[in-house]
């Protein structure tokens, strides 16, 4: 602290008879003055502070309550239609044996049914656009007509007691309609609904990485001059009233400082729990949902491929298609792509690529290759016309080798998605202690600022 | 008093994130957008004789451009250059019948598909192919820079024959008078040919490989491709894709009955 120096004007407890002189009067005057800007720097800090506050708290509502569940909403919306068309069709290629089976698959349908319901409700709590909207609806309209086409393929399918394989013509006509509805109506919908989330989510990101720096370098700005003023007034009160300190005033200016760094702590805390939030959680998450919502609908043109024979080829197409965008490797058709997942590749692009990384990453990546395995030996059956045996193979190891790939993916996503939570209530948790102190901080640096200027100014009554 | 301040602050970010772009564009922050489209495509892309250019793509692309609020004006590409006129800066967005494939994804964003073809059969009236097995032993054309024939050899493992010509014109030529017995590419392509031709080309409706046709873009602009994808669910939303598909090709014999919006490939 500043000592009072030794050349200070006159004394100012001498109030004289006549007017007051200039000098004089500009004492409380000045006192007011500084008071006044100390005031105004103080108000700019903790003004700085509620805004870099409030918009990293926007960033992460936006991120963590609002679009995170999103995805996680409508990933489930397309897995539970997804799911739905994979049953009857493996329903219809079981024919009249599997009664078992059967019963099982179309607990399964009804299962993802009811699934679909609860995920397309919370899809359209959660939509937040017209154009959201607009697509929930359509989906709910759309797959009231599919269930219907369904209804009626499964039961022309039951009268029709064909044997195991692909089921008589009327049957794959009806199907082909309402997978079709599915394929190429609802399911991508409901995927674009997650990829607008992620949109929504790097808008945010992006919008909030450029901001939150900016107001913390404002904080610094406003929390300095603050500073500076308290200072200031700290340094004109002991010159003119021949004091070394005033104790309320530095511990206002104490306070002060104690504020800014915690303040300034908790922004570059949020900024860190954005960043960790969205690259090291959300993207994986997103990333993974939409591997396995593309991987469920490859499991079912498995099904497909072997139920429509006319439109085998456009099915088993889409299929290396889906699994190019999962797992790319180079490969002209479906028979090179199993050889070159099964030579194995480290460097693999596509979805999963940047995903498959660590311990649990080379799991997901050798249940990909079982899966793929099954896939080949799958279609070495039904090209060799041994349709039974296809049936067999899809219905049981197929089924669990995909099964099997799709845990390994959900576990991976389980990972990120922990990261993500936590990320997420570790920076509103910071703000929340941040808006919890800022008051009594406000309060306090007040009342001492007053404890240190009103007596000064009292001498002068 | 909130929202005022959110909207002054959007815009302050706005400005910072402006200076703060690398050199590399987003059309988003531009006034005026090159598009590239087909010059040689009937009903596609295709550069009539007074210069402009007409076609679904052409008039996807001025959708979109008008969505993104953009001036826009159009240059021809051929396939070979597609990737090449998005690198080397001369166009912004790529409305060339381009098809979204992981090779190409590394050099290019794409936004969409805007539109989900087939790959089909062009036959003369009086065949009857249905499906992509009947062209086993038949002569197809292959068209230098399409590799549609060969992936009926390659990737269906038909053993068909190629006959190679250089460009479409002379395919049509070739099948009229039977050198060869199919064409084979893009459902869209083949229907906008038979349309041109009109001498009752027949389309197979065979539909064996599903191409997605996107919007190419810089590999950088995310935010460009997210508003792009955006105004192609409004053009499905509004029903400006069903009438567009109509017109270019109500009458070609492509089966039109679900225009719906196809599964975006994502902007990252």
């Amino acid at each position: 602290m500043t000592l009072a120096q030794p050349q200070a004007p006159q004394a100012p407890a001498m109030p004289a008879a006549g007017g007051p002189p200039p000098a004089r009067r500009s004492v409380p005057g000045r006192i007011r003055v500084i008071t006044g800007i100390t005031v105004a720097s103080l108000a700019l800090l903790f003004g700085a502070l509620a805004v870099g506050s409030m918009t990293a708290r926007d960033g992460l509502q936006v991120i963590g309550r609002d679009a995170g569940p999103q995805v996680v909403a409508t990933a489930d919306l397309y897995l539970a239609l997804s799911d739905m068309d994979a049953q009857v069709a493996n329903v219809l290629v079981m024919g009249d044996q599997y009664a078992p089976q059967r019963a099982q698959a179309l607990d399964r349908y009804e299962a993802a049914r009811s699934r679909a319901n609860e995920a397309l409700m919370q899809a359209l709590s959660l939509a937040d656009t017209k154009a959201e909207q607009a697509t929930v609806h359509a989906v709910l309209d759309r797959l009231g007509r599919y269930e219907r086409l369904t209804g009626q393929a499964l039961l022309l399918d039951e009268r029709s007691k064909h044997a195991p394989g692909p089921p008589p013509q009327d049957v794959v006509l009806t199907y082909r309609e309402a997978t079709k509805l599915m394929r190429v109506e609802l399911l991508p919908q409901a995927y674009n609904l997650t990829l607008e989330s992620g949109t929504i989510v790097r808008a945010t990101y992006d919008e909030k990485t450029v901001m939150v720096p900016l107001l913390r370098a404002a904080v610094v700005v406003a929390g300095l001059l603050a500073l500076g003023c308290l200072i200031w007034l700290q340094v004109f009160l002991a010159r003119r009233f021949r004091r070394v300190f005033g104790p309320a005033l530095l511990v206002a200016t104490v306070t002060t400082a104690i504020a800014l760094i915690s303040g300034l702590t908790v922004l570059a805390q949020d900024e860190n729990a954005l960043r960790t939030a969205k690259s090291a959680g959300f993207d994986s998450v997103l990333t993974l949902a939409k591997a396995r919502s593309i991987s469920n609908s490859m499991q079912g043109d498995q099904s497909r491929y072997l139920l429509d024979k006319e439109w085998a080829d456009t099915y088993e197409h889409t299929f290396l298609d889906k699994a190019m965008s999962v797992v790319y490797l180079k490969a002209g058709n479906l028979r090179t792509y199993h050889d070159q997942v099964a030579k194995g590749d480290d460097d693999v692009l596509g979805l999963l690529g940047p995903e498959l990384v660590g311990k649990q990453g080379d799991q997901a990546m050798e249940a990909y290759r079982s899966f793929q395995a099954a896939d080949g030996k799958f279609r070495e059956l039904v090209a060799g016309g041994r349709t039974n045996e296809a049936v067999a193979e899809r219905l049981g190891p197929v089924s669990q080798a995909f099964d099997a790939y799709d845990r390994a993916l959900v576990s991976l996503s389980a990972g990120h998605q922990a990261v993500f939570t936590r990320a997420i209530a570790t920076g509103e948790g910071s703000l929340d202690n941040l808006w919890r102190l800022l008051p009594f901080a406000i309060g306090a640096i007040g009342l001492l600022v007053i404890a240190g200027v009103w007596p000064r100014l009292k001498e002068y009554r | 008093m909130k929202r005022a301040l959110a909207a002054v602050l959007a815009l302050f970010a706005t400005v910072v994130a402006g200076c703060g772009t690398d050199g590399q564009e987003s059309v988003l922050d531009k006034d005026k957008i090159v598009i590239a489209v087909r010059p040689d495509l009937p009903s596609v892309g295709f550069r009539r004789p007074d210069g402009g250019f007409e076609g679904f793509d052409v008039d996807v692309a001025a959708y979109i451009a008008r969505k993104l609020h953009k001036q826009a004006s159009y240059i021809p590409v051929l396939a070979a250059d597609r990737a090449k006129v998005l690198t080397d800066g001369k166009a912004d967005l790529v409305l060339a019948t381009f098809t979204i494939d992981q090779e190409r994804k590394k050099d290019v964003l794409f936004a969409g598909p805007y539109h989900v073809s087939y790959q089909d059969i062009l036959q003369r009236p009086d065949e009857t192919i249905k499906n992509v097995r009947e062209l086993k032993g038949r002569k197809i054309c292959a068209v230098k820079g399409s590799n549609a024939a060969q992936r009926v050899v390659e990737e269906r493992e038909v053993p068909a024959q190629l006959v190679p010509f250089d460009d479409y014109k002379a395919c049509l030529t070739a099948l009229k008078s039977k050198q060869v017995d199919a064409v084979t590419t893009n459902d869209v392509i083949l229907a906008g040919l038979a349309n041109q031709d009109g001498t009752g080309l027949k389309l197979a409706n065979a539909q064996f490989n599903e191409q997605r046709t996107g919007v190419g873009m810089r590999r950088s602009d995310v935010a460009g491709c997210e508003a792009v994808n955006r105004a192609i669910t409004d053009m499905y939303q509004d029903g400006t894709t069903a009438r567009l598909l109509n017109r270019w090709f109500g009458k070609s014999g492509l089966d039109l009955s679900t225009v719906a919006v196809p599964q975006f490939e994502g902007c990252s």
